[in-house]
């Protein structure tokens, strides 16, 4: 029988939704329409339409040393053409935010290549070349994984993750980047997300519904959510890797 | 001589407050007689970015704009999360709370009793204010800012 990965553990919706992610061939849903120019005027690296910057000639121009790595590993198309390396980061809310920093670097894991995830308890960073980036970021803001009012794309000055919302039900953020039209309920960035104010708005959407966002959070919060003790098979699964690793802590040598 | 001391209790509610609800919370504290001093807490909302790229660039913000509480005009500088009050005595409580019963009406709050404000001196407030400091201000305002407490007319 062909191996099956299991992904992780837990008999709950949180669990569940942490393997759908997970899983690559499971296409995650598609819930918005951000265009390449918005997902480029959002992160701010560079002006829409103008050309990559790089950081060395294209592969193809250049000697490459004889090397069997480089011959079995396909460049991406930003390491191809020699862009720079940027990046994106993610501020997820704990009041039931369909991603969490974790999850987000062992899902880009699972479904992107040439990417350098960074995990925070808050925030989560990814970065790679620069076209590259900006085919993930689509993906990472346009699917079921980003909500326009608990998650936030902001490069520096990220806390938010752990605070109460507003009274608007928007995650708290300093330099308050996105904010959310009255009239049509639509939440929009203002600023790129280091702060710098953007020459026209970004439309995101309409935040999702306490409903669907308790149906797809993969984050357990046992006040608004999933508690994590509410889910047996999870807690025993974080008790052995917690008791392993306590009894090798005072046994450090093979039998 | 035996200081006298008195019970300190923080308003804690389910969101955080936009200026106008926070406007109303604090005209509806003011009618209460027997708050001597109160605190509003929360996250900063700087005037201008403090960090990264955009370093020193305007920070405008709809959370933080001047309210009017009482007779005065007070600036906010976060967005209020929780509000520490000292009270005279603890009879004043149940007013409190018909207070926040009135203006919290779309998400629920507590009124938790213990000790929330500064009130011996620091080794900061010691090097801002000396040996002789005014303990009416200790622990309204960071010793290292210029801000002021503001003092609002009571009714008493």
């Amino acid at each position: 029988m062909a191996y099956k990965p299991q992904y992780c553990p837990g008999q709950t919706q949180i669990a569940e939704n942490r393997r759908k992610q997970l899983d690559p061939d499971h296409k995650l849903e598609k819930i918005r329409d951000v265009t390449d120019k918005d997902v480029v005027l959002v992160m701010g690296h560079r002006a829409p339409g103008s050309a990559y910057k790089s950081a060395h000639p294209p592969l193809a121009e250049q000697q490459e040393p004889a090397c069997p790595i480089r011959k079995l590993v396909t460049p991406t198309d930003g390491a191809k053409a020699g862009d720079r390396v940027r990046y994106i980061q993610f501020t997820d809310s704990m009041y039931n935010a369909p991603c969490q920093p974790y999850q987000r670097s062992w899902l880009e894991a699972y479904r992107f290549r040439g990417i350098d995830p960074g995990t925070l308890s808050g925030r989560q960073i990814i970065e790679c070349r620069e076209r590259d980036l900006e085919k993930y970021a689509k993906e990472l803001i346009n699917t079921e994984l980003f909500d326009a009012a608990l998650t936030g794309i902001r490069g520096c000055t990220v806390h938010g993750h752990s605070l109460r919302l507003d009274e608007n039900g928007m995650m708290f953020d300093m330099l308050q980047r996105f904010v959310m039209d009255k009239k049509s309920g639509m939440i929009k960035y203002v600023k790129d997300q280091v702060g710098v104010p953007l020459d026209s708005e970004v439309k995101v959407g309409k935040p999702m519904d306490a409903k669907w966002l308790k149906a797809h959070t993969t984050m357990f919060h046992s006040l608004v959510g999933t508690g994590f003790r509410d889910d047996a098979e999870y807690v025993e699964y974080i008790q052995r890797i917690h008791a392993l690793r306590v009894k090798y802590g005072f046994m450090p040598k093979e039998a | 001589m035996t200081e006298a001391t008195f019970p300190q209790c923080r308003i804690v509610t389910e969101r955080l407050l936009n200026p106008e609800t926070t406007e109303h919370l604090l005209n509806k504290l003011t009618e209460i007689p027997g708050i001597r001093r109160m605190v509003l807490n929360g996250p900063r909302l700087p005037v201008t970015v403090t960090y990264g790229p955009a370093k020193g660039m305007a920070n405008p913000h709809s959370m933080r704009k001047p309210i009017h509480v009482g007779d005065q005009e007070v600036e906010l500088q976060v967005h209020v999360g929780t509000v520490i009050l000292e009270l005279e005595s603890r009879d004043v409580i149940p007013a409190l709370k018909t207070a926040c019963e009135q203006v919290f009406t779309h998400f629920t709050f507590r009124i938790q009793e213990g000790k929330f404000m500064k009130t011996e001196p620091s080794l900061v407030d010691y090097c801002k204010y000396g040996p002789d400091a005014d303990k009416s201000i200790l622990g309204l305002a960071d010793p290292s800012s210029k801000s002021k407490p503001i003092i609002i007319q009571g009714i008493k």
